[in-house]
């Protein structure tokens, strides 16, 4: 009975909440004071998938998610991207039955890397996918291994993990673990011998702190690494991308099934090898999965294509406090053929905490602007002086920099004649400043 | 002029690499030449070549893991902080001069006991804070960020008052160390950048009496820092009644 009255008053709030647009925590945390073993009472599908790690979750749950319900699958996700224990029960109330079993095929769940822990004493994932593990929202989450001994915590003995093998900190998730299931991309054209980021993190080894060796580095610590001292290394992958070609916008898994690319960055890729990954354990026939991939366009709005004028651009939203999610964002546009302006807006550094700290802003590749490809350079936001700063100890000649604290300043000032493509690199915390003036 | 960044490949966490940049480019500014050296695990430095020194955080397992090679230069250091020399020692990196470090499973790693504190660290909660600091030797607060998951017992010669942020244990409003002209502080990230003044107090020790340092170029730096100092202010009223007379 208190299942039934629970559901139901949580139901109804997510009724309620969704007429007013508010988001989808709240009933889930009154259904968890009202009945806080909740989530041991309903009865769970046969696949539970959690998708947890820095980056990409939201956009590897929804390819995820479309590649199921393109081939007929029921698929309950959060859609929304509420990740913590609240957000995920609202998910699982909202799609049971009142006597308390999930209507759905497959469960997904995109996990807060942090609080994965506690929702996951409550509900074993068949299968949980880590991405990877970056400096990332340092200001709440410490650094990287302090992460990952968070996200240890929320591992169960009968879960299959889903690992990226090029990530030698996620890697460790697997040592010791036999039936784990590995992701990864084979050496590629664009591959480097060195890190070519503003740090590296992979000159230790996780294990034992002595140096690592890279044959092939794809980005950052990602690549091919072995340990001088204990022998840690790559584990041999069982989905694997095979090739790339950024500028045709093709990427090869498995060395026969080719998707083209929306977007164009490795970091993207990643996330495509991961659903992809996902949607083979649960028996999707893998060319269907490849064209249900193919050209797929995201809709979690991160990708925003705008006009000013007469000038087209896109809006590239990067993670303020992300300096990886920032360097693909910046690699992307530098890669722009036609010659491009690009815009930085920092001016809420965080959207959920109020933070002032800039430190992020020295870890990001900047100087891959340096180049023919890119003309001017804006900077914009409250935090534009610190931006200034920080460009000031790149090599960009000077006069490519425009200083604006006034984004619709510096909105006015690419609503000009110039032709040049526009990339606007900021934040989910700062996006709408600049999308209401379009 | 020799400046030395010590570890500079695995205590690096937010962006500190940039706090030996600044100060590379004051001396330079102020017509001084100098030339860094970055150092890590396995070489061997000659600490007294030198006339400034910056390590900077590290995680939990990589400070336990130089820990071990730091200690090799417990005399040279010790000589290096008696003759006045100037180092800047940010994030946990201080902590290795205690007499020793706790870490959350009870396992202690004994420090290279050039201070008397000790530390102790655990697993449950990460201690991060926005921070505005005041020094004694100067009227210009310092604004920063503070990540951390220990506290520190012991320290006679704080080196900052804290006004908004965390101290060097729970309630303290007492934060850092200062011997001679060793500067430890839990203000991580390149502090150096985000706080001119205090580049500027820090430059004129390294480069002496003798040498005048230039602070011309430091505009966008100057207006960055009571953009934040102001962000913070108005964030902290209220909770800091030091701050609120700011409003």
């Amino acid at each position: 009975m208190k299942l039934f009255l629970t559901i139901l008053i949580c139901r109804f709030l997510r009724f309620i909440g969704k007429l007013m647009g508010k988001g989808s925590s709240l009933p889930g945390k009154i259904a968890l004071k009202l009945c806080p073993d909740i989530l041991d009472r309903v009865k769970l599908p046969e696949y539970i998938i959690a998708v947890t790690g820095s980056n990409g979750k939201t956009s590897t749950v929804e390819m995820i998610a479309h590649i199921l319900t393109e081939n007929g699958k029921s698929v309950a996700w959060n859609k929304e991207g509420s990740n913590q224990i609240e957000g995920v029960t609202t998910l699982i109330l909202a799609n049971s039955t009142l006597s308390g079993r999930v209507r759905n095929d497959i469960l997904l769940i995109e996990s807060d890397e942090r609080f994965a822990r506690y929702t996951f004493k409550h509900i074993t994932p068949t299968h949980y996918v880590i991405t990877n593990l970056y400096r990332d929202q340092l200001t709440r989450n410490g650094h990287p291994e302090w992460v990952a001994d968070a996200i240890s915590d929320s591992i169960r003995d009968n879960t299959q993990l889903i690992l990226n093998a090029d990530d030698p900190l996620v890697s460790v998730f697997g040592k010791d673990r036999d039936n784990v299931i590995w992701f990864g991309a084979d050496r590629l054209e664009s591959d480097t011998e060195e890190c070519t980021g503003m740090y590296d993190d992979g000159v230790y080894c996780p294990v034992c702190k002595k140096f690592m060796r890279y044959s092939s580095r794809h980005y950052a610590h990602i690549g091919h690494y072995k340990c001088t001292n204990c022998g840690y290394k790559r584990h041999d992958t069982d989905y694997t991308v095979t090739s790339v070609d950024l500028d045709k916008g093709l990427a090869v898994i498995d060395g026969k099934y080719d998707i083209s690319l929306a977007l164009k960055s490795l970091y993207n890729i990643y996330n495509i090898l991961a659903a992809f990954t996902v949607a083979s354990v649960v028996g999707i026939d893998k060319g269907k999965t490849a064209e249900n991939l193919s050209n797929y366009v995201m809709k979690n709005g991160r990708v925003v294509n705008f006009t000013i004028g007469k000038r087209h651009g896109t809006l590239l939203t990067a993670k303020h406090e992300n300096s990886i999610s920032y360097d693909q964002s910046i690699k992307l546009a530098a890669s722009e053929k036609s010659g491009c302006d690009v815009m930085f807006i920092v001016d809420a550094v965080s959207r959920k905490y109020f933070t002032s700290d800039v430190s992020w802003l020295w870890d990001i590749n900047f100087d891959m602007l340096n180049c023919e490809n890119v003309h001017k350079i804006i900077l914009s936001g409250k935090y534009c002086n610190d931006l200034a700063v920080r460009f000031s100890y790149t090599d960009i000649p000077r006069d490519k920099i425009k200083i604006f604290e006034d984004i619709k300043k510096a909105y006015d000032f690419l609503n000009s004649d110039r032709e040049e493509y526009i990339y606007t690199i900021t934040c989910f915390s700062d996006k709408g400043k600049f999308l209401t003036l379009l | 002029m020799k400046l030395l960044h010590l570890y500079h490949d695995i205590m690096n966490l937010y962006g500190e690499y940039a706090n030996i940049s600044a100060m590379e480019r004051i001396l330079k500014k102020s017509g001084i030449e100098c030339q860094t050296d970055k150092l890590s695990i396995g070489d061997n430095a000659e600490l007294s070549e030198y006339d400034f020194i910056y390590i900077g955080s590290g995680t939990e397992r990589n400070q336990k893991a130089v820990l071990e090679d730091f200690r090799k230069y417990t005399i040279t250091l010790k000589s290096y902080i008696d003759s006045g020399k100037v180092i800047l020692m940010t994030g946990n990196s201080f902590e290795m001069l205690g007499g020793r470090i706790t870490d959350a499973s009870g396992t202690e790693f004994e420090g290279i006991g050039i201070a008397d504190f000790s530390v102790k660290e655990q697993n449950k909660k990460r201690n991060t804070s926005d921070a505005i600091f005041k020094a004694d030797f100067s009227d210009k607060e310092l604004v920063g960020f503070i990540n951390k998951c220990s506290e520190i017992f012991g320290i006679d010669t704080p080196l900052f008052d804290v006004l908004m942020g965390l101290g060097n244990k729970v309630d303290d409003d007492k934060e850092g160390i200062r011997i001679n002209n060793l500067f430890g502080t839990h203000l991580t990230g390149p502090i150096l950048i985000k706080n001119p003044y205090f580049l500027e107090y820090i430059a004129n020790l390294v480069a002496g009496k003798e040498k005048e340092i230039s602070t011309k170029h430091l505009g966008f730096e100057k207006t960055g820092y009571e953009v934040t100092l102001n962000a913070l202010c108005r964030a902290g009223a209220g909770a800091v009644p030091a701050l609120s007379v700011r409003n």
